[in-house]
């Protein structure tokens, strides 16, 4: 894309999109361990998650006033602004996918019975699904490509359908041997946790679309 | 090539331009353009300095006949009338179609007469009567009338310069124009004195059909409802305001709009 005329509007975008990128690589990050830390009940691990949360956090609030100034300083217009927006709505899901993280790792403790739990294997898997989409998601955001933001509004079926044998799993567990209910209740609200995480990244996909096109993604898709 | 956005012809077109060109001597200012201006929007002309917006919005009530070596070719039709035909008459042209420049020009005279001129140059009203309902009401529309009422005998040229901008719109409102041509009209005022335009602007949209040329993208954003970008004596694109300045079709208009130009 051509330069600005004005050279400094073209190191705030850069800037922007620096931030977008860092909070992205945080939410990959987050969801691969909060999910190591919760299958191997490494707490010390856990506790890591939570706490680089709030850099997440930070992150969120230097999106939110880099965009204002740009707003009210550049006043953005067309790509540029579709470019603005579509960065400050995705800070917020991304904020929400680290809160996510955060959660599933704070039940790190609340597990007992690991080895008796068939969804802890299949939990990771489904958790790495849902950080090839984030991941993916921001690639197609660096690259202002509609095209794989499609693909990843495409992979979430996928997520959904590992969700679904993971609930039913678990309450055969439930069904079977009430002594599990707890437990499987914890782990029912982490395959809860990572469905919604792919939801999230789908809504960024459809974000990414709309920057690239200025318009949203075929209902089909969605 | 130009763009035309969906939904840009107008079967009841104020104005309606086909193929026009203008020649300045052997210079090619305006290059087959064409278009409807609707009779109840906004129209914004933007582009880059010599693109030939100014030019080509002179053309609308022939300004151009007044440089000598300026040559109009093409149809330009008021109401279906061709604006160029023997049976048109010029002075009645630039009543129908007025026109605010960017330099506000009231006559040196009381803001008054700078009112009344027009109508009874053009026999609209004649009775001292008449003129008084036809002062009040153009100063009214023009929202000056409160700041002017209790000195109508003071010389136009002793107002602000966003009060004599005001009063060049409400000169031009005095003779009931179906449009009113504006050649960067909030160019020369401060920011309160710009925005009390751009509500007039707005006021006056629906009343009279108004084309308004700006180099300020912001202000054809605000007070638009259709633009069309000029570049190097073409109409690059045509569309509604919110199109062109959210989702551009043409890379140029694009380029232009994003502050990408050159």
């Amino acid at each position: 894309m051509a330069e600005h005329t004005v050279k400094a509007f073209d190191e705030d975008i850069t800037r922007l999109r620096g931030l977008i990128a860092e909070m992205g690589g945080l939410a990959e990050v987050a969801i691969a361990e909060s999910l190591d830390a919760l299958v191997r009940g490494d707490e010390a691990l856990a506790d890591q998650v939570v706490a680089r949360d709030k850099r997440m956090d930070a992150l969120e609030i230097e999106v939110d006033k880099l965009a204002v100034r740009i707003i009210a300083l550049r006043a953005p217009m067309a790509d540029d602004l579709r470019e603005v927006i579509a960065a400050l709505k995705i800070a917020g899901v991304l904020e929400r996918i680290g809160d996510y993280s955060k959660n599933i790792a704070k039940r790190t403790g609340m597990i007992e019975g690991r080895s008796r739990f068939e969804p802890l294997t299949l939990l990771p898997a489904m958790g790495e699904l849902a950080g090839e989409m984030v991941h993916d998601v921001l690639t197609a955001y660096a690259a202002r490509d509609p095209d794989l933001a499609r693909e990843v509004i495409a992979t979430d079926v996928k997520v959904d359908g590992f969700y679904n044998s993971i609930f039913r799993n678990l309450v055969s567990y439930m069904v079977e041997n009430p002594s599990t209910i707890s437990s499987a209740a914890q782990l029912l609200f982490v395959a809860r946790n990572i469905e919604r995480i792919g939801d999230h990244a789908t809504n960024v996909a459809e974000m990414v679309h709309f920057a690239a096109t200025g318009a949203y993604p075929p209902e089909g898709d969605r | 090539m130009t763009v035309i956005h969906p939904n840009m012809a107008d079967e009841n077109a104020k104005i309606r331009a086909r193929d026009v060109c203008v020649y300045y001597g052997d210079k090619k200012a305006i290059d087959d353009v064409s278009i409807d201006i609707s009779p109840n929007y906004v129209t914004a002309f933007i582009g880059p300095s010599g693109c030939g917006k100014s030019t080509f919005l002179r053309c609308f009530n022939r300004m151009n006949d007044t440089i000598g070596a300026a040559k109009v070719t093409g149809l330009i039709e008021l109401d279906g009338e061709d604006i160029h035909g023997s049976r048109m008459d010029v002075v009645q042209l630039r009543a129908r179609v007025g026109m605010v420049f960017q330099k506000p020009n009231p006559f040196p005279k009381s803001i008054y007469e700078n009112i009344a001129y027009g109508p009874k140059i053009h026999g609209l009203a004649e009775k001292k009567a008449d003129l008084d309902v036809v002062v009040e009401r153009s100063l009214t529309r023009a929202g000056l009338w409160d700041e002017v009422k209790d000195r109508l005998e003071d010389s136009g040229t002793a107002l602000s310069g966003g009060q004599q901008q005001r009063l060049c719109i409400a000169r031009a409102i005095a003779v009931d124009p179906e449009v009113i041509l504006m050649d960067e009209p909030a160019s020369a005022l401060d920011p309160i004195a710009t925005a009390k335009i751009e509500e007039l602007i707005d006021d006056l949209s629906g009343r009279y059909a108004i084309v308004i040329v700006t180099h300020s993208m912001q202000q054809a954003a605000r007070v638009s409802q259709r633009t069309a970008f000029f570049h190097l004596g073409k109409m690059v694109e045509y569309g509604p305001t919110s199109e062109i300045f959210t989702n551009p079709i043409e890379e140029r208009t694009k380029d232009y709009i994003t502050g990408r130009y050159g």
